[in-house]
C-alpha cells in the first residue's frame, strides 16, 4: 500500500502539467512546443514526489528530478528545434520555492524570527540545488559537444 | 564573393540581438546568433559582446572594412516565443546556405521576417490574462488547495495578471511591478476572505498567486550565462533573481502588515 504510484501522485502530475500549461501561453509560446514543456512540469514534479517518498530528502530529490528533467529538455528541444533554455525556464517553475518564500515572509511578521530564517534558508537551498543541477547538465552537454566536434575534425 | 553593404549588415544584425535581448534570451545565446547572421552576410571577422542592458557590436570581413555599433537596451521582456521565433529564422537561414541571403530580393524578406517575429503575438492578451489565472489556479491545487481554494485562486490569478499587465503600459520598472503584484495579490485574497461566506485558508491561494511572479527566467539565464563564461552576464542575473525574490517578500509582507493594522 505504501508506494507513491497512486492516484494522488497522478493527480498532481496533472496539475502540475496544466498550470505549466497556462503559464507557457502567458509566456507567448505555441504548438506541440506547449505540451512538451507541459508533460516535461509534470514529469519534474512526478519524479520529485517519488523520489521524496523514497529517499525522505527534499534536496536531493530536487536535485536528482531537475537533472533528470534537464536531460529531458535538452533532447526534446532540438527534436522541435527550441532554445533549450526556453524549456527549462518552464519546466523548473513548479520546484521554484516560491511557498518557502511566502512562509518565511509571514513568520517573519508573525515575529517568529527561527522559523523565518528556516524557511528563507529552504529558498537559498533549493534555489541553488536547481541552479547546480541545471548547470551541471548544461555543463555536460557542452563538453559533449566540444567533443563531437573534435572527433568530427580530427 | 558578392557581399552585403556593411551599414545595412550590421542594422539587420543588430536588430537581432535587440530582439533577442529584449526578449530575455541568454547573452551567449545573442552573441552567437548575431555572429552566425555575421558569417551569412560576408563578414566572418564579427565580434559581438553584449551584456543584459546592451549590445556592442564591431562588424568587419577582416580586410578592409569595418564597423562598430553600440546599442542601449531599456526595457527587457519576458516573451519566450519571439526568441524561439527569430532563432529558428536564424538557423533555416544558416541551413540554407547563406549566399541566397544576399540578395537585395531577400534581405527584404529577413527585414520584414524580423518585424513580424517582433510584433506578431500568438495568443490574444485575454487569454494569456486568463492563461495567468490557470497558472495560479493550478499551483494552489498542486500545493493541496481544495476545489474552493482553486476558484478563488483562479480569481486571483486573473485580476493579478490583468493588473500587472496594465502595470506594464505604465512603464514601471521591473521590481517596482513584482512588488505591487505582490501586494495586490494579499489584497485580492483577503478580500475574497471577506466577501465569500465559506471559511477557506489563504495560504495556498497567496502561494499560486506567487508563482506568477518568481523569477524562473533570471534564476535559468544567470545559470547558463556564467556556465558558458559570461560572468558580467550571470551576476547581473543572479542580483536580478534575487532582487524579484525580496521585491515579492517585501510586497506580501507589507500587505499583510497593512490588512492587519486596518484591523483584518
Amino acid at each position: 500500500m505504501d508506494h507513491p504510484f497512486n492516484y494522488l501522485t497522478l493527480m498532481q502530475f496533472c496539475w502540475s502539467c496544466c498550470s505549466i500549461i497556462g503559464f507557457s501561453i502567458r509566456m507567448n509560446l505555441k504548438g506541440i512546443k506547449v505540451l512538451f514543456i507541459a508533460l516535461g512540469a509534470g514529469i519534474n514534479w512526478g519524479t520529485y514526489l517519488v523520489i521524496l517518498h523514497y529517499s525522505k530528502s527534499l534536496l536531493l530529490s530536487v536535485f536528482l528530478s531537475t537533472i533528470l528533467v534537464c536531460i529531458y529538455c535538452e533532447i526534446v528541444a532540438r527534436l522541435v528545434h527550441t532554445p533549450v533554455s526556453v524549456f527549462v525556464t518552464c519546466v523548473i517553475i513548479p520546484l521554484v520555492p516560491g511557498s518557502s518564500l511566502f512562509y518565511s515572509m509571514r513568520a517573519y511578521l508573525e515575529g517568529d524570527r527561527a522559523l523565518a530564517s528556516h524557511h528563507i534558508g529552504y529558498v537559498f537551498l533549493i534555489g541553488g540545488t536547481i541552479a547546480m543541477a541545471i548547470a551541471v547538465v548544461s555543463s555536460v552537454t557542452l563538453l559533449g559537444k566540444r567533443i563531437a566536434k573534435s572527433a568530427i575534425g580530427t | 564573393m558578392n557581399k552585403l553593404e556593411i551599414k545595412e549588415a550590421s542594422d539587420v544584425i543588430l536588430e537581432v540581438g535587440r530582439i533577442l535581448l529584449t526578449s530575455g534570451s541568454t547573452t551567449n545565446r545573442v552573441e552567437t546568433m548575431m555572429i552566425k547572421v555575421a558569417n551569412c552576410f560576408g563578414y566572418p571577422k564579427t565580434h559581438a559582446f553584449v551584456t543584459p542592458t546592451g549590445i556592442f557590436l564591431t562588424v568587419s570581413d577582416g580586410k578592409i572594412e569595418h564597423r562598430t555599433n553600440v546599442h542601449r537596451v531599456e526595457s527587457r521582456q519576458m516573451n519566450l516565443g519571439k526568441i524561439t521565433a527569430v532563432s529558428s529564422l536564424v538557423n533555416e537561414m544558416e541551413k540554407a546556405h547563406c549566399d541566397t541571403s544576399l540578395s537585395k530580393m531577400s534581405i527584404s524578406k529577413l527585414k520584414a521576417e524580423l518585424y513580424r517575429a517582433d510584433h506578431t503575438k500568438n495568443w490574444p492578451t485575454w487569454l494569456q490574462i486568463f492563461s495567468g489565472g490557470a497558472t495560479s489556479g493550478f499551483f494552489c491545487l498542486l500545493y493541496g488547495g481544495s476545489w474552493l481554494e482553486f476558484a478563488i485562486a483562479y480569481a486571483v490569478g486573473v485580476l493579478v495578471s490583468l493588473s500587472v499587465y496594465l502595470l506594464g503600459k505604465l512603464r514601471l520598472t521591473l521590481y517596482l511591478a513584482t512588488t505591487v503584484g505582490a501586494m495586490l495579490i494579499v489584497l485580492f485574497t483577503k478580500l475574497f476572505g471577506v466577501w465569500v461566506p465559506y471559511y477557506f485558508k489563504t495560504d495556498n491561494i497567496i502561494i499560486g498567486g506567487i508563482m506568477l511572479l518568481v523569477p524562473g527566467l533570471a534564476m535559468v539565464n544567470a545559470i547558463r550565462d556564467t556556465m558558458s563564461g559570461d560572468l558580467v552576464s550571470g551576476m547581473a542575473r543572479a542580483v536580478e533573481a534575487i532582487f524579484i525574490a525580496v521585491a515579492i517578500a517585501t510586497g506580501t509582507g507589507v500587505m499583510f502588515k497593512i490588512w492587519t493594522l486596518l484591523g483584518g
